[in-house]
């Protein structure tokens, strides 16, 4: 377990023997580090938490376009085609691309959360996704964040993790609501060029919105919502806070005179659950003025 | 924020709650991208989120031929640009009428050139939908005077203090004007070669642009009967058309009186320790 050097060896259970090693030495209480900024270290001391200290997830891998399944035209050159998107069509499109990526998150937080939970943390806070690619369809997955423990009796028995800096978390917990865990939303959806979608984007067409596209884009992040809703549910949440709403699109050419075009949307949140009583939350805002200059 | 940390029992009731979490539990879920900021000023105004909502619109914007040596509006142009965020809005207040919202705040309304071809751009808004806890004063509705959800780009911040000092939002009002500034004759530019003058035909050109934005932003807001508009935006936009061809936009929230005084408790100065 200890053996720094056999790193090779590893089977991809647990965490990376550096990592489990680096997580004993903290365990044992060795000085604890933190991506806290003094706002985000003020607030949390004001809120009752502890920084425990810095934790990270990290994971390679490979997502090919091997999966094309097809983009469900009618015909190559059919007047027809409809969007496909992973969460609809769990065997076609790019399904199994999507749950790459899915999978590359969930992998990546997980074994921040592992980091956490192994120093005795109730929490991550400031949790910061990247990922990164590394060249030939390698992918690094990486989430890093700031353990923190609870002044309280009470263990939750979980970790809960969230993107929000220290103070955002603080104001959250003093009016009532508590981070529960990072929630995400990918969905991919992909869409045959028709003679339809041809037609309207020639210079010569006028003012006109290209229906495939905005259908293609609507689906596919009304489908990353709805998987997002799923796993809000499914962690017993209220609701959530959106750190981020991405869309990127391109195109593909699987055959010859055949273009497909495909849309990546991703939501990154953090789930949160209400716990004040009271029907009103039990803050109060201050109207101030900060005597400093204005942004112009 | 004032609030005492120990009498309200956190962090362990905070703690507790997350041990008591079971999957499914929750009858309604929400979803919102507003700040933290944003989300609790917004539910200290009497508002409760109910979720995310979205429109959006990939449109083709058409070719406009025109006379160049002309000061013009391009109203091919200045209709599309129109009628690509009309969309957009109205696909978002749609999604908020389903979910029996009483207005949407925190409006983006943004364009993006995306990768589908260059006459091809995305216009998108997303906002978070909200319902009051309160009916509006005087038993009226939250509501516009076409029955739909009020709109506003006002941040969380704005929002709270436009409901505290009475006013409610009705609606984000907008208005765009696509011109094409002259080009110089020949004889123009060479007797301007070096020259420090006035441009009488760009600025009179420009002038033109803006006052045709803002006055059809200020027709909306008429139409929904509104006191006035805050918040305006007067943005220009090269886009992707050169450097004669200039979208003029105009944009804020109109709104309405909630009650005739409009007072706000004096705010307290502080001296932040941050830059």
């Amino acid at each position: 377990m200890t053996n720094v050097e056999g790193v090779a060896d590893w089977d991809g259970r647990g965490l990376p023997p550096v990592a489990a090693e680096r997580m004993r030495r903290a365990a044992e209480g060795a000085a604890w580090t933190s991506l806290l900024s003094a706002p985000a270290a003020a607030g949390l001391e004001v809120a009752g938490f502890d920084p425990a200290g810095e934790v990270m997830g990290s994971m390679v891998q490979r997502i090919g376009w091997s999966t094309y399944y097809g983009c469900g035209a009618s015909g190559w050159y059919g007047a027809s085609a409809q969007t496909i998107t992973s969460g609809t069509h769990p065997q076609a499109g790019f399904a199994p691309y999507a749950h790459a990526l899915e999978s590359g998150w969930a992998t990546a937080v997980g074994r921040m959360i592992t980091e956490a939970a192994g120093i005795g943390a109730d929490g991550v806070v400031g949790v910061r996704l990247s990922r990164q690619s590394l060249g030939n369809a390698v992918h690094e997955f990486t989430a890093m964040g700031t353990a923190v423990r609870a002044r309280s009796a009470t263990r939750p028995g979980r970790v809960f993790s969230t993107h929000l800096p220290g103070q955002d978390v603080a104001k959250l917990v003093l009016a009532g609501w508590m981070p529960a865990e990072l929630a995400f939303g990918i969905a991919v959806g992909i869409r045959h060029d028709d003679w339809n979608t041809r037609q309207q984007r020639t210079w010569t067409a006028g003012n006109v919105e290209v229906g495939a596209y905005t259908e293609l884009v609507n689906d596919t992040r009304a489908d990353a919502r709805m998987l997002l809703q799923h796993r809000i549910r499914a962690v017993g949440a209220d609701g959530a806070v959106i750190a981020s709403l991405g869309l990127s699109t391109w195109e593909i050419e699987p055959g010859e005179g055949h273009t497909d075009h495909v849309a990546e949307a991703t939501i990154v949140s953090t789930a949160i659950t209400q716990f004040h009583r009271s029907r009103e939350a039990p803050s109060r805002s201050l109207t101030y003025l900060p005597l400093k200059r204005s942004r112009s | 924020m004032t609030a005492d940390p120990t009498q309200l029992g956190i962090p362990e009731d905070a703690m507790r709650r997350l041990a008591e979490m079971r999957p499914g539990q929750a009858t309604s879920l929400f979803t919102s991208d507003l700040s933290v900021n944003e989300f609790l000023l917004v539910r200290e105004a009497g508002f409760r989120p109910l979720g995310l909502v979205l429109g959006s619109s990939i449109y083709h914007v058409g070719f406009q031929f025109g006379r160049w040596n002309k000061n013009q509006e391009l109203e091919v142009l200045s209709q599309a640009m129109y009628h690509a965020r009309e969309l957009a809005m109205t696909r978002m207040e749609v999604e908020a009428d389903q979910l029996g919202a009483d207005g949407i705040v925190g409006v983006r309304l943004d364009i993006e050139f995306k990768e589908f071809g260059s006459d091809l751009a995305e216009f998108i808004a997303v906002g978070t939908a909200v319902k009051s806890d309160h009916p509006a004063p005087e038993g009226r509705t939250w509501r516009n005077n076409r029955n739909q959800p009020f709109t506003s780009d006002l941040s969380g911040q704005d929002f709270w203090t436009l409901v505290q000092a009475g006013y409610a939002p009705l609606g984000m009002v907008m208005g765009t004007c696509v011109y094409h500034i002259a080009h110089q004759r020949f004889w123009q530019a060479m007797n301007n070669i070096g020259q420090n003058v006035e441009l009488p035909q760009f600025t009179e050109a420009l002038y033109d642009a803006r006052e045709l934005a803002m006055s059809r932003m200020q027709a909306e807001a008429e139409a929904l009967h509104a006191e006035g508009i805050v918040g305006v935006q007067l943005r220009s936009h090269g886009h992707r058309w050169g450097g004669h061809t200039t979208e003029f936009f105009a944009i804020g929230t109109a709104v309405r009186p909630l009650r005739a005084d409009h007072h706000i408790p004096t705010p307290q100065l502080v001296l932040p320790l941050t830059d």
